[in-house]
This record gives C-alpha cells, sequence and structure tokens, in this order.
C-alpha cells in the first residue's frame, strides 16, 4: 500500500488533549475543527436513528405499553413471557430458525459457486454480473409477486411445466399445506434475491487472491479442485463470512416474501411479521418491543457466532 | 491553496447544514393542541389506498374552495401501519385519511379521528348512506364510506345451466346441490371459489357465510357467538371447511387471497360460483373483456339463506380526519365534496370516462348508486342498489370490537388451517371462540 502518498497526512488531527479549541497545541498546530464537523452529521444519525430506538426498545420492552390498555408501566419480564407462552410465536421460532439454515447455506454455497465461475475474466462477464445483481435490487415484495405466478397451485407456471413433462399426474399445492415445503419454497425466493450480494461480496476476496498463487499451485501439480480447497476457499473467508452474516440479518428478519406468499399462515410466518402483527395490528407495542428485542439479541449472537467460526485475518 | 481552503469552508458549511438537517428531522412533527380552522388557502394531504379522482374534478374542488389537495396512494397494509404510527407518535401524517370498517372500533375507542358529527349532519346523511352505520363507534361516526362494499354471491349463469340447473338456488341447501350436481355432471371440476389463504378475505367470507346460515359472530359485548356445533358459525365453517374437503373448492385455493380467486377463478370461468364475492365485481371484473372470459355469463344472486334470501354482509371504506390533522376543516370540507352524490356517481362513470376514478365502481349514497342505474351505467345497478338499501348489514352491529384484528387474525388462521387438515373444525372454532372469550373479557 503506497499510504505515504497520502494527501491527507498534511492535515493530520493532533492526538486528543493536545490542543483546545482555537489555541496552538504544544507543537504550534491549531485545532482542528473539520473532521470533528464532518463526522457529527453521521454521529447524530446513528445516534438517532439507531441508538436512541435501541434504547427505547430496550427499555420498552419491560413495560406494559398498550394503545389500547394505557397507561404504561412497568411489567418486568411479562412481555416475554407472554411471547413464550403463545403458540404462535413458537411456531414462528421454528419457522424463522429453519429460514436460517436454508437461506444462509443455499446462498453462502450458490454465491461460492457464482463467485468462483465469475473469478476469471471471460466475454460478456461484466453483463452477467449485472443481470445476476437484478434480483437483489428488486424489492421483496415485488418478487413474492412473481413468484406467487410460479408457485401458485391453481394456475402456477411450475405446475404447469411439470405436468406438461409428466413430472407429475396433477396439479401439487407447494404453500400453505406442508411446512416444510412451505419454507423451501419461500425461501428459494429469498436466497434468489440474497444470492446476488453473497456472489459479489465473495467475488471481491476473490479478486485480491494473488494469481501468482495459482500458478506455482500448478506448476506443484495442484488440480482445479485442490485449488479450490486450498487457496480459494481458505482465502475468501473474510468475504464468506460477511456473506454469511448479511445472509442471517436477512434470513432472521425475513418479513416481504412470507407475507405475500403465505399470507399470516403458520406454516410460514415469521418472527419479524409476528412483530408487525403485534404491533400495529394489537396495538401492544411492548410486547412488539420485546419481541424486537429477541430478534436483535439472536441476530448478534448468530452473527458473532458466524464471524468467530468462518472469518480469518487473510494476508497476502 | 485557495482551492483547499475554499473546499474546507464548503465541507465545514455543508457539515453544518446536515448537523441543522439531523436536528430538524429528529424534532419530530409534534402539531400539539389540535389543527387550524382554516378553509381557505390552505394544501391539505389525502391518504387513501386508492388512484385520486381526475385531476380536473381536484382543481374544480380547488377553485371552488381554496384548498389544495395533496392526493397520496399508499397500500392497504402501509397505511395502517402509518396510521398507527403517526397517531401514536401523535405526529402529522395526513389531514384526511383511510377508516377501515374493521378498525373502527381501534380508532373509535383510542379517540385518533375527530368525530365526524362535529363537522358534517351525519343523522341527514344515515338515511342516505345505508353503510354509515358500519363506522359507529361509542356513539361517534368515526368516518363517512365514500364507496358502497357488500359482500354478494356471484353465479356463472352459463355453467350453472350447462349442468341442467335452470332455477337459480334460493336456500344454502339448494346452492350446495347444484354445486355438486356441476361437479358431478363434469362442468367444472371445481364450481366453487373460497379464498383459504390466511388472510383478512377468508374471516370475511366466513362472516357472509355465518350471516347466510342465520347467525351472528359477537355479542353486543364480545362474546361468541358460534362455539356450538348447532350455532350457525359453526355450521358455516364446517361448510367450507367440507366444500373443499368434498373437492368443490380448488385444493390450490389453500393459498388463494379472494381478489387473488376472483381474478384467476371466476374471471377465468374455472370455478362456478363465489358465495361471498365483492358488490360491483360483475360490472368491474367479470364484464370486462381485458380482465375476464366469462363476460356477460355472472350475475348477482341474493344470499342463498336457510330459508330464503340471506343478508350481505357490510365492508365499506371510509374516510376520517385524523387528530393531527393540520386543517381538520378543510379536510372535512374535503370530504363532504368527496362523497356528495353527483361526484360519486361522476367517479363510477355516470357522465364519461372523463370524471371516473380508476377503481372507483359503486357509490356509498343511494342517489349516486340510483343515477348510475338509471344513466344504465351499472351493471346490475337496480339489483345492487335494492341490496345496499334492504339487505347490506354490518358484521358487528354495533361496530366492530378495538380487538378486532387480534379476532380476525384467529379466525382466518385457524379456518385456513382446518381446510389443509392440520387442524379439525372443531379445534378451529374452538381456538376463535378462546380468542373471542379472552379478548372480550
Amino acid at each position: 500500500m503506497t499510504v505515504g502518498t497520502h494527501s491527507g497526512r498534511r492535515h493530520d488531527v493532533p492526538p486528543t488533549g493536545t490542543a483546545g479549541p482555537g489555541r496552538a497545541g504544544p507543537r504550534g498546530r491549531r485545532f482542528d475543527l473539520l473532521p470533528y464537523a464532518l463526522v457529527t452529521p453521521l454521529a447524530l444519525f446513528i445516534l438517532a436513528l439507531a441508538l436512541v430506538p435501541a434504547g427505547v426498545t430496550i427499555v420498552q420492552s419491560f413495560f406494559r405499553v398498550d394503545e389500547l390498555d394505557p397507561p404504561t408501566r412497568f411489567n418486568g419480564l411479562a412481555n416475554f413471557r407472554d411471547l413464550f407462552a403463545d403458540g404462535a410465536i413458537r411456531s414462528s421460532l421454528v419457522n424463522t430458525g429453519l429460514y436460517v439454515v436454508i437461506g444462509v447455506l443455499l446462498s453462502t454455497v450458490l454465491g461460492i459457486v457464482m463467485a468462483v465461475t465469475l473469478q476469471r475474466p471471460f466475454r460478456g462477464r461484466s453483463i452477467l454480473i449485472a443481470v445476476l445483481i437484478l434480483p437483489w435490487a428488486l424489492p421483496g415484495v415485488v418478487e413474492g409477486l412473481v413468484w406467487t405466478g410460479i408457485w401458485d397451485a391453481n394456475i402456477g407456471l411450475l405446475n404447469s411445466v411439470l405436468t406438461s413433462t409428466h413430472l407429475i399426474s396433477h396439479y401439487q399445492v407447494f404453500l400453505g399445506q406442508h411446512r416444510f415445503l412451505t419454507i423451501l419454497a419461500i425461501e428459494l425466493v429469498q436466497v434468489w434475491q440474497m444470492t446476488p450480494l453473497s456472489t459479489l461480496l465473495i467475488l471481491a476476496s476473490l479478486q485480491n487472491i494473488p494469481s501468482e498463487l495459482y500458478e506455482a499451485a500448478v506448476l506443484d501439480g495442484c488440480t482445479p479442485w485442490q485449488a479450490l480447497r486450498r487457496i480459494t476457499l481458505p482465502l475468501a473467508r473474510p468475504g464468506i463470512a460477511i456473506a454469511m452474516v448479511q445472509a442471517v440479518i436477512a434470513t432472521l428478519n425475513v418479513f416481504d416474501q412470507p407475507y405475500v406468499l403465505n399470507g399470516s399462515a403458520d406454516t410460514g410466518a415469521s418472527l419479524t411479521m409476528q412483530t408487525y402483527f403485534i404491533s400495529f395490528q394489537n396495538l401492544d407495542f411492548g410486547e412488539g418491543y420485546a419481541l424486537s428485542l429477541l430478534i436483535t439479541v439472536a441476530t448478534l449472537i448468530l452473527s458473532l457466532g458466524v464471524v468467530k467460526l468462518v472469518y480469518r485475518q487473510v494476508e497476502f | 491553496m485557495t482551492a483547499f481552503r475554499y473546499s474546507r469552508t464548503v465541507y465545514l458549511a455543508g457539515a453544518l447544514v446536515l448537523v441543522g438537517a439531523v436536528a430538524t428531522g429528529c424534532g419530530g412533527g409534534k402539531s400539539g393542541s389540535g389543527g387550524s380552522d382554516k378553509t381557505t388557502g390552505v394544501t391539505i394531504t389525502v391518504a387513501l389506498a386508492t388512484e385520486p379522482p381526475p385531476q380536473a374534478s381536484i382543481d374544480a374542488f380547488t377553485k371552488s374552495t381554496g384548498i389544495t389537495v395533496k392526493w397520496t396512494n399508499t397500500d392497504w397494509d402501509s397505511l395502517q401501519t402509518k396510521i398507527a404510527a403517526a397517531a401514536t407518535a401523535k405526529t402529522y401524517f395526513a389531514d384526511a385519511t383511510d377508516v377501515d370498517w374493521s378498525r373502527v372500533g381501534q380508532l373509535g375507542k383510542l379517540n385518533w379521528f375527530y368525530p365526524m358529527e362535529n363537522y358534517l349532519d351525519t343523522k341527514a346523511l344515515a338515511a342516505e348512506m345505508p353503510q354509515l352505520t358500519s363506522f359507529s363507534s361509542n356513539g361517534h361516526v368515526v368516518g363517512i364510506p365514500y364507496d358502497a362494499s357488500f359482500l354478494v354471491t356471484t353465479v356463472n349463469k352459463k355453467l350453472f345451466t350447462k349442468a341442467g340447473i335452470s332455477t337459480m338456488p334460493t336456500t344454502i341447501d339448494e346452492y350446495t346441490a347444484d354445486l355438486k350436481q356441476i361437479k358431478s355432471k363434469n362442468v367444472a371440476q371445481y364450481p366453487l371459489n373460497i379464498p383459504f389463504a390466511a388472510a383478512e378475505g377468508l374471516s370475511t367470507y366466513w362472516y357472509q357465510t355465518t350471516a347466510a346460515f342465520g347467525g351472528t359472530i359477537l355479542d353486543g359485548s364480545g362474546k361468541p357467538q358460534f362455539a356450538t356445533p348447532d350455532s350457525p358459525g359453526y355450521r358455516a365453517a364446517q361448510w367450507m371447511v367440507d366444500a373443499i374437503k368434498q373437492g368443490l373448492v380448488p385444493p390450490g385455493n389453500i393459498n388463494v387471497a379472494d381478489s387473488q380467486g376472483q381474478q384467476t377463478l371466476m374471471a377465468k370461468g374455472v370455478v362456478a360460483s363465489t358465495f361471498a364475492d365483492y358488490s360491483g365485481n360483475v360490472g368491474s371484473l367479470y364484464s370486462v373483456p381485458a380482465s375476464s372470459t366469462v363476460v356477460d355469463q355472472v350475475a348477482y344472486l341474493s344470499t342463498p339463506g336457510v330459508g330464503g334470501a340471506g343478508p350481505n354482509m357490510s365492508n365499506p371504506d371510509g374516510i376520517g380526519i385524523p387528530r393531527q390533522a393540520k386543517y381538520p376543516a378543510a379536510a372535512a370540507k374535503f370530504i363532504d365534496w368527496f362523497t356528495n352524490a353527483q361526484n360519486q356517481a361522476d367517479f363510477a362513470g355516470a357522465s364519461g370516462p372523463d370524471k371516473v376514478m380508476p377503481g372507483y365502481f359503486l357509490p356509498s349514497r343511494l342517489a349516486g348508486m340510483t343515477e348510475l342505474t338509471e344513466k344504465g351505467k351499472l351493471i346490475g345497478g337496480q339489483q345492487l342498489a335494492d341490496l345496499l338499501k334492504n339487505s347490506a348489514k354490518p358484521v358487528f352491529p354495533q361496530g366492530a370490537p378495538s380487538w378486532y384484528p387480534e379476532f380476525s387474525k384467529s379466525v382466518y388462521t385457524s379456518l385456513h388451517a382446518a381446510a389443509t387438515g392440520s387442524m379439525s373444525v372443531d379445534d378451529a372454532i374452538k381456538a376463535m371462540a378462546g380468542t373471542a372469550n379472552k379478548l372480550s373479557s
């Protein structure tokens, strides 16, 4: 890295405490307000839009905040107890667990396969990448509507194709009848949406691998499969870890796809959907806060677990 | 060097502007002590889940009143979330917005909307708008219905005739027998459309079927009236689930929502009847060649009941004024204009395509309906006008309870589960009744 040529070095901020506002520091430098001023809007944004709501969520989750049952009052762990006693929440917990497992596994494996495919330049590669990104760019609701036409049990494309190719004798119900099949069908839609981002994140890691490593490996008699296992995958671990973390976050918070494709049925309802129902239909914000908090904690734990298991510092 | 100083100054100014913007944005928009009484020279925001009336009509309103209208078309779910979030935060959101019949109890109890009797002569309106009763809560009118919507039975007469049925059914038993005949004669493999997706449309279908069986859902104190096997609600649920198990309903309807079934099954001639269809669908969907293959084949049918024609459950769309409105009086003037008989008739097509409001089909005022019918602009108009005047009843005569959304979710998830076979009808009814008992106590 040619950091020495970085132009910003001429305007370095002195260490904290070396100078007060508008005064010359020990070495004659003046306090520079600009970096702080530039950082302040972002800091305020984060404070206002992330930290304050997070703090409010944590505090309010221990209160009864029900618009239909005022006033707001402290009720300890009652919101959490009510959540775990609710059969719909327990069902959604299982569903969400399945979404996470299926979604993270599939999007990571497919992301690796696509990234490896795109690793070397070939004609039309840029166009292929642009096309790949399309599903990622579509809103979840739109994707749900598009895929409704595929999964529909009465007039769906998949049933039509399968019957016309004589793979099935009569139309099948893919959504709503059986839990695992429903979740698999819904999660495939989300995987279709997430995989482009996973691919790009992993591809970015692959682009950093020096080609000399592969050349040396070939000279040593390494097969392509061995190169993948011994060079590509170990060195792509930072990208794979980030891709898996974004997949964990997306699948734990899945809403649009199950809501559009399967309504509120227990066979596919996610925890985030329950948060919406509790908060904005029942107007029981305290319980909604509690469920949001649990989802956030689960997201943090799972993300940290993924980073711990998969992420490795890579130096070339 | 000069360029550098200039950049620093610009960056610093930009940063300060951003800080100001953030601070302003975080300051919230509390309107505090109520809105202004001004009714001229103001701009109001109207947020509904529908396309606006033609711009020329809105311009004419602005010209005559001095009120400029900013229309926001938001999908229904998002709109309900915005209404709840804004009201909870006591923040301005719109001057006039959606009041769904199913949320009247919540909105009334929470006092989130101005009573409309403060602004309009609602007693006079009641005689002209039969569905106004669906918007009453605790003695107040929370919103004004801007269209007429009630559940009706539709039949594909061509398919009925093809099956040898010359006389249309008048009772639920005759109706069921006719559907079985259509199936047995292979005229339609699955003759009945019931939207079994776990969504609101399944709840309303059951309410209508329960009414046809001669019952109600809840009593005045919110207690369930459908818990015993001989109750109309229980029998209605059993009839619906039996219909899918006996092959009268397409198996794929497990995951078909109400409008989806109307568009892809009824409008395509796949099924022969929808027991609880939306009023207006014959004219707006089934008779439109671009969206239908059954043009001139589908007609309304008086609800087949236990011993004759049953009632039609109302589910109209309303418009009201949130407490945080900036200009409630101006919003009331707009609602008065938006719901007057002539405008409603124009929006529904009585005066030609230039005045049509996309997606608007049935006026909530009888006079508007009459004008449309007399001009021949409404298919089945006379029948619909009669149903609206004489047969359309609110699902909950005392107004929807404040806990309706939670109850409805229990209804549609339980009935859906019963249809998939993962729950018996008895267990589904127990779950629904248990929810009603818990919420009403």
